[in-house]
């Protein structure tokens, strides 16, 4: 098939379709109301005979991708970050009644209402909590508008096979920039209640009591709670072991490694070709999943020989450095370069900054 | 006369660089030139974004109200009369995508009645790579949805077919296949091809009808991001789990 020259907003929307997803709830706000705006013209061709809501709000949305996954279906919701904090209360929920589904947040920029341009400053909101109690949610960083679409594509088989919401950060510019994308075939997908026998699909008394589906959070006494915790846990621990997805570019003999996640990490390979030409090797490792953290990963890269140190760049004053200190662990110095305020880091910024470290300052 | 160009079109089609690059070489030749940024829908990827080189080449840039890229309200300006009232050799109109955005002219209904007949080109700015542009079908459907929003008939469509940098003479040939047959259905002309040079001199030595390709023009890449090449290895097409390491 030829290529098409898609918005993020809209090829990510389409692949969602392409994936099985056949409910979007979700309630406006730039930079990712191309999203809604797609879904609600697509939802209602005769190819996909979904259904799109636009909710009073983006708590009433994310309630009823509560109640659309719960019965088994394929349910999206997008926002950007102001939006997402709406929604915490309702992922979270998600998260304890182990309902798959896939969350999108186009990151504009913070606190509070912020600006509309684009940012990484919900890394911490993404993978340390967010909402409230232990979970995780399996969170991916696209850093074009392909990988989105492909990582789509296998979002929910992921969201089912482990019962994990499936967020997905993207700064602004993922959901705002064209880009040529090829676009993969719709799969079939049918709620299929062998598979899913959690799923509310309609008992009626006289069923088999136990083929019953209870969609729930709430475990009132302590033991159950307890157990039902340790569950998660033994999940998330699966996810941990199964799903780090990152990758490596130059990190052969590299001096430097920069840690870096998203659109920024195609500023960071910029500036990595650029120190090459000049004789200076740098590496990138860059986090595809978020949560995972692919420690191992960043530490195999931080610990060659002949490393020197790390520069974290990020869109926001330094989130996701947490977690590669963690990666580290004190074996190698880390620096930080980044912009709030939705600037985005140029390639002569991060050459320059990598020069500084090199002249030690 | 005055040359009055209206650039018109589906949403990233391409109309905010053809819009630059027309003021550009107007401006080479001597032109006095306004640039029109008539955007009301996009907030990201703006042509005001580009206003610094634009001033430096002597071109009046007229953009929406607003602060700075990026805020949501807009609204259309009042210098946008000057436009219709001061001496200009050619001004241009980047206006927003879709029949949405080409709503925006209406409010200038009456000023463009008022050209000097044979000043105004109201171009539809088509790249068929586009998922809303195509088909014929799509084209013509959305060819008539901005005639009506906008209350101005088109009198041309640009062939800009594009995959921004993957970009090669396939798209031009394909999109020239496609204009043929809008062209020849509902008598709008192809008035113009643009495409880098390269590109194009490529397409026209493939000897296509030049009534199908109006004047080829070639553009230079004005609204590009310095770490655009990078897309290559953002791209995972076979099987993305294979090309990642776990």
């Amino acid at each position: 098939m030829a290529k098409t020259l898609m918005k993020g907003s809209e090829a990510i929307a389409e692949a969602a379709i392409r994936a099985g997803a056949r409910y979007f709830f979700g309630y406006p706000i730039t930079p990712q109301t191309e999203i809604p705006e797609y879904m609600s013209a697509r939802m209602f061709d005769p190819d996909v005979n979904g259904c799109f809501l636009q909710a009073e709000s983006e708590v009433a949305a994310i309630n009823m991708i509560y109640g659309a996954a719960g019965t088994g279906a394929r349910a999206i919701t997008s926002s950007s970050s102001p939006g997402i904090s709406l929604k915490q209360e309702g992922i979270s929920y998600c998260a304890g009644a182990m309902l798959p589904c896939v969350i999108l947040n186009v990151m504009r920029g913070g606190p509070g209402l912020g600006n509309i341009q684009a940012s990484q400053g919900d890394y911490f909101q993404a993978v340390k909590g967010g909402g409230n109690g232990d979970y995780h949610l399996l969170t991916y960083a696209p850093s074009s508008v392909q990988e989105a679409v492909d990582i789509m594509m296998f979002a929910y088989d992921k969201a089912e096979q482990y019962r994990i919401p499936v967020l997905f950060i993207a700064d602004g510019i993922i959901a705002q920039m064209m880009e040529p994308v090829e676009m993969p075939e719709m799969v079939d997908f049918k709620i299929d209640p062998e598979k899913k026998p959690w799923a509310c699909t309609g008992w009626k008394p006289g069923d088999d009591p136990e083929k019953r589906g209870v969609i729930n959070s709430i475990y009132i006494d302590t033991e159950s709670l307890s157990e039902h915790n340790a569950v998660l846990q033994a999940m998330y621990a699966e996810v941990t072991k199964n799903e780090q997805m990152w990758e490596n570019y130059n990190c052969e003999g590299a001096e430097y490694i920069i840690t870096a996640f998203g659109t920024v990490a195609r500023i960071a390979k910029s500036a990595i070709d650029q120190l090459k030409a000049e004789g200076i090797n740098v590496g990138l490792v860059r986090p595809i999943t978020v949560w995972p953290f692919p420690y191992k990963a960043v530490a195999d890269a931080v610990n060659a020989d002949g490393v020197k140190a790390v520069l974290d760049v990020e869109l926001n004053e330094g989130q996701m450095i947490e977690d590669v200190k963690i990666a580290v662990n004190g074996a190698k110095p880390i620096d930080f370069f980044g912009h709030c305020g939705s600037q985005m880091p140029t390639t002569d910024e991060i050459v320059a900054k990598i020069k500084s470290m090199k002249e030690g300052k | 006369m005055k040359n009055v160009k209206v650039l018109i079109g589906n949403y990233g089609s391409g109309k905010s660089e053809l819009a630059l690059n027309f003021a550009m070489q107007a401006a080479a030749r001597g032109d006095r030139t306004e640039l029109i940024d008539l955007d009301m829908v996009n907030t990201y990827f703006r042509l005001t974004e580009r206003g610094k080189m634009v001033e430096q080449k002597e071109i009046r840039l007229v953009s929406p109200n607003y602060a700075c890229s990026g805020i949501e309200t807009l609204s259309l300006p009042a210098e946008v009369a000057s436009a219709f009232v001061l001496e200009w050799d050619t001004v241009v109109f980047d206006v927003g995508g879709d029949d949405v955005g080409a709503t925006a002219l209406g409010r200038y209904h009456q000023d463009f009645v008022d050209l000097e007949p044979g000043s105004l080109e109201v171009l539809n700015v088509v790249n068929i790579r586009r998922p809303l542009s195509g088909t014929v079908e799509k084209l013509i459907r959305l060819q008539e949805g901005m005639q009506a929003h906008s209350r101005l008939q088109i009198t041309g469509m640009i062939n800009n077919a594009n995959l921004a940098t993957e970009t090669s003479v396939e798209e031009l040939r394909d999109g020239y296949k496609m204009l043929k047959e809008v062209s020849d259905r509902t008598g709008i002309p192809v008035a113009y091809t643009t495409g880098k040079k390269d590109l194009l001199e490529q397409f026209l030595a493939e000897g296509h009808d030049p009534k199908y390709i109006g004047k080829p023009i070639p553009i230079d890449v004005y609204m590009h991001r310095d770490w655009d090449s990078y897309i290559k290895y953002g791209l995972h097409t076979v099987d993305p789990q294979k090309n990642f390491k776990h």
